[in-house]
């Protein structure tokens, strides 16, 4: 098979899927939902993905940025905006938001840049509470309206998942082409050796700074959009738990592999729709599965996989990588 | 005038003694265990509250006398521990960065405990109190005060000056001072670096739960005090220099003079806001903290 296919073949797969879930799901709302709140969950596993995978950094307040863009947007549009502009003005400030947050992991290594993350994403679920003529409190904001179109119709229902799914198809697409590039590569000689990429001449503070508007713009992207499509935010929609949650998504499915963040995010967002009126038992579950992650699958789903099968020569390992 | 005033301030050092001794309390198990296993117990928070909580079912729902089930629960934390190093927390001791999978991996089990509580007592209620070890009230000028909350700030007084005590004379002491100070030299002069983890662990939570106890003896409590006191545990581990045992005390009665001060004159809030900032202030210019050797 011809080189190009072969590339474009997996993410062809992955759109026609992602567009049929919703299609054939679209009987039964409830389920419809599920699947646009999966589609949601593999945008933001795919932002973490760049971070957490690619850089070799690990950041705790993705949900915060994400949740800055959704208030921001709802926001805008209470004050008359059209969604569309909105949600780009909540996109791009989440992501220069999430730039300047990226600034300490210039000083800070591993443990200390997380935990000061967590510090800050604590901070934001504060403020979200704290300040409550913006973001009305622990109540949150409820029946938010959903976005018009052009014609002046809503936004909704099945129209509404096929934006979803388009906008992760161009989330992976997009990663996919960022980590093929020489950025992608810059970036993974970050993550295996700071010290080293710098004396290679790469300009680690710019390219650090560069994936951590990408990552907070995709954050953005799928904030914006979550607002409208649940209806409903609050400080508990973006707080710690959830960017644990993005993390073990990425993690369980496979750090710095296009495909595993997408299997993660796949197996573990429906999970507390799922389990419906036992919705509490999620947390234990999610906790269990972050420690089986930690001790037994430290490469995750796609990553063990990967181990499973005979490793191919490396010069061969690196022409093949793309396809997977 | 002068009466009302003698009472906001009796009040404050009250208040700001008792939750500064907690805080430093828990801020010292926290900061004995990284400071040997490089373990940042993010679930430190979780282990107060099931202590607080251990307490109260012993208490309330069976009748247990609320000393002796003080007591009990910090006993409990031994085994609990112990089953704890030897499941999960000595897989890691020779893995380099191994603070990031344990900060993980402490964050799973804050997740697991905490959806555990809420299933449970969560359900059962939102407000738990512990019947005073003492019953009665001492007048401290004009100011009443509990005998119930004088014994346990004398009592987590006590468990601090004992534990100052353990760990500069006694030779268990010792050896997990020199492996804070340098693990291989330590090794080399014949401690067992395993068995001073392992020690540190127990040890560690041991004083986390007895916190929680005292807490929960001397204050009522509901179940988002576990976040809130994780949060400030790490907040003054990194303020005062993570391994610090001295840090931890300085800094954690500094913590519950301003939480008494702030609580009194502002909104908890606000409390919540001065400490982060004060933390990222620390790490981004200081990371090895005030305290640091």
């Amino acid at each position: 098979m011809n080189a190009g296919i072969r590339w474009w073949l997996p993410y062809a797969c992955f759109a026609i899927a992602a567009l049929a879930v919703p299609l054939l799901l679209s009987g039964n709302r409830y389920f419809a939902f599920v699947a646009g709140m999966t589609l949601i969950s593999v945008l933001w596993a795919t932002g973490m993905n760049l971070l957490y995978g690619y850089t070799g950094l690990m950041p705790m307040v993705f949900a915060g940025i994400a949740g800055i863009s959704a208030y921001l947007t709802v926001g805008l549009v209470a004050a008359g905006w059209s969604f569309w502009p909105a949600m780009l003005v909540g996109s791009v400030v989440a992501a220069l938001v999430g730039t300047v947050l990226g600034l300490p992991s210039l000083r800070l290594r591993g443990f200390y840049f997380t935990l000061c993350s967590l510090v800050i994403q604590t901070v934001i679920t504060l403020a979200f509470v704290y300040f409550v003529n913006l973001t009305n409190g622990d109540t949150g904001i409820s029946q938010i309206a959903p976005p018009k179109l052009p014609g002046g119709e809503a936004l909704g229902g099945l129209a509404y998942d096929v934006v979803l799914a388009v906008l992760a198809v161009i989330g992976v697409v997009v990663l996919a082409v960022l980590v093929d590039s020489s950025f992608g590569r810059r970036l993974i000689a970050i993550r295996e050796d700071e010290g080293l990429a710098e004396a290679l001449g790469i300009d680690v503070t710019r390219q650090k700074l560069a994936a951590f508007f990408i990552s907070s713009l995709f954050a953005g992207v799928g904030g914006a959009f979550y607002a409208p499509y649940v209806g409903f935010i609050s400080p508990r929609s973006f707080d710690v738990l959830v960017s644990l949650n993005i993390w073990l998504m990425v993690a369980f499915g496979g750090r710095g592999t296009i495909w595993g963040p997408v299997l993660g995010a796949t197996l573990l967002a429906p999970v507390p729709f799922l389990l419906q009126d036992y919705y509490t038992i999620k947390d234990v579950v999610y906790g269990l599965l972050i420690i089986g992650v930690i001790v037994l699958l430290p490469a995750g789903l796609v990553g063990g996989l990967k181990h499973l099968r005979p490793r191919p020569a490396p010069a061969a390992a690196a022409k093949a990588e793309p396809a997977q | 005038m002068s009466d009302a005033t003698l009472i906001l301030l009796l009040s404050t050092v009250t208040t700001g003694v008792m939750l500064g001794v907690i805080f430093s309390l828990v801020a010292v198990g926290v900061t004995i265990i990284y400071g040997s296993i490089w373990m940042p117990n993010a679930a430190n928070g979780q282990f107060f509250l099931l202590a607080a909580l251990f307490a109260w079912s012993a208490s309330v729902s069976w009748g247990v006398h609320p000393a002796l089930a003080a007591l009990l629960v910090i006993g409990a934390s031994v085994p609990l521990s112990y089953a704890l190093e030897i499941a999960l927390i000595r897989r890691f001791y020779d893995v380099p960065n191994r603070n990031i999978s344990y900060f993980v991996l402490s964050l799973g089990i804050t997740q697991i405990l905490s959806g555990i509580f809420s299933i449970t007592y969560g359900v059962w209620s939102d407000q738990f109190r512990i019947p005073p070890i003492v019953p009665g009230v001492t007048l401290l000028g004009p100011l009443p005060i509990a005998n119930n909350r004088l014994v346990a700030m004398a009592a987590a007084a006590l468990l601090l000056a004992l534990l100052f005590a353990l760990l500069r004379f006694h030779r268990y002491g010792r050896a997990l001072r020199a492996v804070f100070q340098n693990r291989e030299s330590a090794a080399l002069r014949g401690v067992d670096v395993r068995a001073v983890y392992r020690m540190s662990f127990i040890l560690g939570n041991a004083v986390v739960f007895a916190g929680g106890v005292l807490f929960a003896c001397a204050y009522s409590f509901d179940l988002t005090m576990g976040w809130t006191m994780a949060v400030t545990a790490f907040a003054i581990m990194i303020i005062g220099g993570p391994g610090s045992v001295l840090g931890a005390l300085v800094v954690g009665m500094v913590f519950g003079f301003t939480q008494a001060l702030v609580s009194i004159f502002a909104s908890p809030t606000i409390a919540a806001f001065s400490y982060l900032g004060a933390m990222l202030v620390i790490l981004l210019i200081r990371p090895s903290g005030l305290f640091a050797r």
